[in-house]
């Protein structure tokens, strides 16, 4: 923490000798690309961080710009600054962007709706700002001016000196915002090494893993959202601030796209990436002869098709890549990890079981039944599994078992029927409520955070059972230790073998300590002692929890000396001990497609 | 309110249903068949009626020019599709940023060619009379035309070869491609239609409104509007959505005023979207 603060005060220095040593031009243009940074920041973290796409940042600039307009001349004469103006631009800025994020995310629309919905925000701003042209549209002493703009906005300004407000100078306006866009980046990049920040980033990397987990995803981008509201209001204030006027320009599609080029030339990762990118394209288009001239769209457009096409990580980071390939020395490393506690393989690291709401009790459905169309996939199950123990689910691909765990873990509503934790309805409860309910899943297709390292793979579902940084530290660890993958705790789980990536997946489960285990086809794609090896550990995991495993290795499955329930057509066609079900005629059948049950209805 | 009243607010609310039609269409085929949004559709309505416009000019019927220009931009939309969306399938964000660099630099183009004045084309057909109201017969027009190309969309999507395949594609890309489905073709053929749709658009618009290059500006965000409402399904989506939000827009529009009536459609779309977050047709599974 101590150090990205020193970065930020020493920033705030160097910007303030900087403005006072540069002529009053040049402070002019600079503050104004400072601004710009700020705005292009909030999109970064938004976009890049997040890894929410919208249009609406733009419109989140140019809401704060008017409010700062409106406040600010309504105020200037009974205060004398407009300190409070830049505030009221943040804050209206944010409310907008809680009350768009809330429908948006709350709603839970896709990527098109989401920077569709963000862009028309936008544009029914502009037509809505230019059509204040006549005199009724004024608030307080704030002619909003339609198309024209406002005029006599006042500057920045911190009071009354001798009776009459003092603006602020050019110079010390610029040494101001440099300021606060250090600071502003400071705080985003604490705030990302925070829980808060990690989960984030793996709500980016996997949504749909990180609702699993047991995290209320809706909240986490909305929180993000606003945020980005916050800072690109911030923006519009000091740019209104900055040129003493606004106008429904700011709300244009070419402001949309400016900000998207920024980020993108810049590097839609990088926080400090924003302010190269403005720098970048803004010094281009000055040279072009501005805004206005008709070279400037053609060229910003070519810049955006280009940079997609060829460029998509960003001109920045391709630069800094290349830089880090000529001198390795400037790449960070990571921290050391603590001595192993657990051995590889050894007993399980499960027992100290976090404060999280637990009702307890065993898994049961009732009537469960799914249709998709004219399809039904899952046509009235009802099944009840122990507290403690190990169920295996068998049946032919298409058997329904796989809807079936989607419908316990939340993932799809039924279309009738419901299910229960212990005595507790839980049908209509989201995946992430179930979660925190002790309801752990490993998916078909291992459903891991592939791009950020093992050891944070785990972190972050230990972190979701109790929220507690330093025991989620600790689980991660000895699960990785009992993994045996501690050599590849800094390796994305992207590129970890197959089997180590289901192995990593079912470590993931382990870590939120689970009452009730759902492991659907966790030997998919493994060798034979991996297989047998994975039946050992789920019989392990059967002491602590309740397991139900969904399997079509029939060995596997005799190993795990568990009750067998079998699915056919979407329904319970048999249950009982495997040896008990393989002398059963009827799922012979079935497996072998004698006498197709098909045929015979 | 009396009878002629309430005939002239009907065909205003009919119109304004029209005309969310007329711009969104071939947005929603886009949208609706591949799953990717065209930031420069309005540029393509933008093209449509500088087409008509210039084919007017040139002495052409009015008519012949409104189909020529829709054909225009249709083969202009193949151009763009085999040069730039293309090479971006399955990149969401690549697609949408690239049709809006797309969108700033065929505006500036238009500037060039066309100059940044508005322009017209005389509003052919004559005007008649309900009681107190004077009515275009363009206006009819319109809404027949409206009507039609929910027709012809209906038509090639379930009648045609190249619909059948496109919808089965669109369905499951990988059983399609077994099946012997050029799914690359598949795209190719739907994005021209839908700009041939857009440029048609721009050239029934060309008589009623101010052509310049920033027109398409000006539709862009309630076409948008009209797409995400009303979800996958082309026809049936994009009718109940013009249908909701050209009616919302008109009645708010009358008693109040029409950057009021533009508002409240944001705050329609919004609210909605939040019922049914994958729009009208999506929600009520419509095929089409």
């Amino acid at each position: 923490m101590g150090r990205e603060l020193a970065i930020a005060v020493g920033i705030a220095v160097g910007g303030f000798v900087l403005a006072r040593t540069i002529p009053e031009f040049r402070a002019q243009e600079w503050t104004q690309w400072v601004v710009y940074g700020l705005l292009a920041l909030s999109f970064t973290f938004i976009w890049g961080h997040a890894g929410i796409f919208s249009f609406g940042q733009a419109a989140f600039f140019g809401v704060g710009g008017y409010t700062y307009a409106v406040v600010g001349i309504n105020l200037i004469g009974s205060t004398g600054e407009t300190i409070s103006a830049i505030v009221a631009g943040v804050v209206v800025a944010s409310l907008l962007a809680a009350a768009v994020g809330y429908f948006l995310f709350y709603g839970e629309v896709g990527e098109v709706e989401l920077a569709i919905i963000t862009l028309a925000t936008s544009l029914v701003l502009l037509t809505v700002m230019s059509s204040t042209a006549g005199p009724q549209y004024r608030i307080g002493d704030a002619q909003l001016g339609g198309y024209n703009g406002m005029v006599g906005v006042p500057p920045l300004s911190y009071g009354f000196q001798d009776g009459i407000p003092m603006p602020v100078g050019i110079a010390d306006m610029l040494a101001v915002f440099i300021a606060l866009s250090a600071f502003v980046v400071a705080a985003l990049r604490l705030l990302l090494h925070r829980p808060f920040g990690r989960i984030v980033l793996a709500l980016r990397e996997n949504e749909l893993r990180t609702q699993l987990l047991g995290y209320d995803t809706r909240r986490y981008k909305l929180a993000v959202f606003v945020i980005g509201g916050a800072i690109a209001g911030l923006a519009g204030a000091g740019y209104a601030a900055w040129g003493t006027f606004i106008n429904p320009t700011v709300f244009a599609l070419t402001q949309a796209a400016l900000v998207a080029i920024w980020v993108l030339v810049g590097g839609r990762r990088s926080l400090a990436g924003a302010f190269v990118g403005v720098v970048v394209i803004q010094a281009l288009t000055s040279t072009l002869g501005g805004t206005g001239s008709t070279a400037t769209p053609i060229v910003l457009g070519t810049v955006l098709i280009a940079v997609v096409l060829l460029l998509p990580g960003g001109i920045v980071p391709a630069f800094r890549a290349g830089l880090l390939r000529l001198v390795p020395r400037l790449a960070s490393k990571p921290a050391a990890l603590p001595a192993a506690t657990v051995a590889a393989g050894g007993s399980l690291p499960m027992g100290e079981r976090g404060g999280r709401r637990r009702p307890g009790g065993a898994l049961s459905s009732e009537g469960l039944r799914k249709a998709f169309g004219g399809l039904t996939a899952v046509d009235g199950v009802s099944a009840q599994f122990s507290e403690r123990g190990v169920h295996a689910l068998i049946g032919p691909n298409g058997a329904g078992k796989s809807t079936f765990f989607n419908l316990l873990v939340g993932r799809y509503r039924p279309t009738t029927g419901r299910v229960r934790l212990g005595a507790e309805d839980i049908t209509s409860r989201r995946m992430d409520q179930r979660a925190m309910r002790g309801i752990g899943i490993k998916l078909q297709v291992a459903s891991i955070y592939a791009d950020l390292p093992a050891l944070e793979n785990l972190w972050l579902a230990a972190y979701a059972e109790d929220r507690d940084v330093r025991s989620a530290d600790r689980r991660a660890l000895a699960v990785l230790d009992w993994l045996g993958l501690r050599d590849r705790a800094h390796t994305a789980a992207g590129e970890l073998s197959h089997g180590e990536q289901q192995w990593l997946e079912i470590g993931m489960v382990v870590a939120a300590q689970p009452d009730v285990i759902l492991l659907d086809e966790p030997t998919a794609g493994m060798t034979r002692e991996e297989t047998a090896r994975t039946a050992d550990l789920v019989r392990v995991l059967g002491e602590h929890a309740s397991v139900v495993v969904v399997e079509h290795d029939m060995d596997f499955v005799r190993r795990l000396e568990s009750p067998v329930t079998m699915f056919h057509e979407g329904k319970v066609f048999a249950e009982g001990s495997i040896d008990a079900l393989r002398s059963d005629d009827r799922v012979l059948d079935v497996y072998l497609g004698r006498r197709s049950v098909a045929g015979a209805r | 309110m009396e009878a002629d009243a309430i005939a002239n607010l009907a065909l205003g609310i009919l119109s304004g249903v029209a005309t969310l039609v007329i711009i969104s269409l071939g947005l929603a085929v886009v949208f609706g068949m591949m799953g990717i949004i065209n930031f420069a559709h309005g540029e393509f309505l933008m093209l449509g009626a500088f087409g008509t416009l210039t084919g007017v000019r040139a002495g052409l019927p009015l008519g012949v020019s409104m189909a020529l220009a829709a054909l225009g931009v249709g083969a202009f939309g193949l151009l763009v599709e085999r040069l730039l969306i293309h090479r971006l399938y399955g990149r969401l964000e690549a697609t949408m940023l690239a049709t809006f660099g797309l969108s700033l630099i065929l505006v500036q183009v238009a500037v060039l060619i066309w100059g940044t004045s508005t322009q017209g084309v005389p509003t052919p057909l004559d005007s008649f009379t309900i009681g107190r109201y004077s009515i275009s017969e363009y206006r009819i027009a319109m809404i027949v035309a409206a009507v039609a190309l929910l027709v012809l969309v209906w038509w090639t999507f379930t009648r045609t070869r190249f619909g059948v395949m496109a919808r089965a594609a669109t369905q499951n890309r990988d059983m399609a491609s077994a099946v012997g489905i050029n799914a690359g073709r598949i795209n190719m053929g739907t994005f021209a239609f839908g700009a041939a749709l857009a440029g048609a658009g721009g050239a029934l618009l060309a008589p009623v409104v101010a052509v310049a290059p920033s027109m398409g500006g000006t539709y862009i965000a309630r076409a948008f509007m009209t797409v995400v409402v009303g979800g996958p399904g082309v026809v049936s989506g994009t009718a109940a959505a013009s249908g909701l939000l050209g009616s919302v827009q008109r009645v708010v529009s009358d008693l109040s005023t029409a950057f009021v009536g533009t508002a409240a459609l944001l705050v329609v779309a919004i609210v909605l979207l939040r019922v049914m977050p994958t729009g009208i047709s999506g929600r009520k599974r419509w095929p089409l």
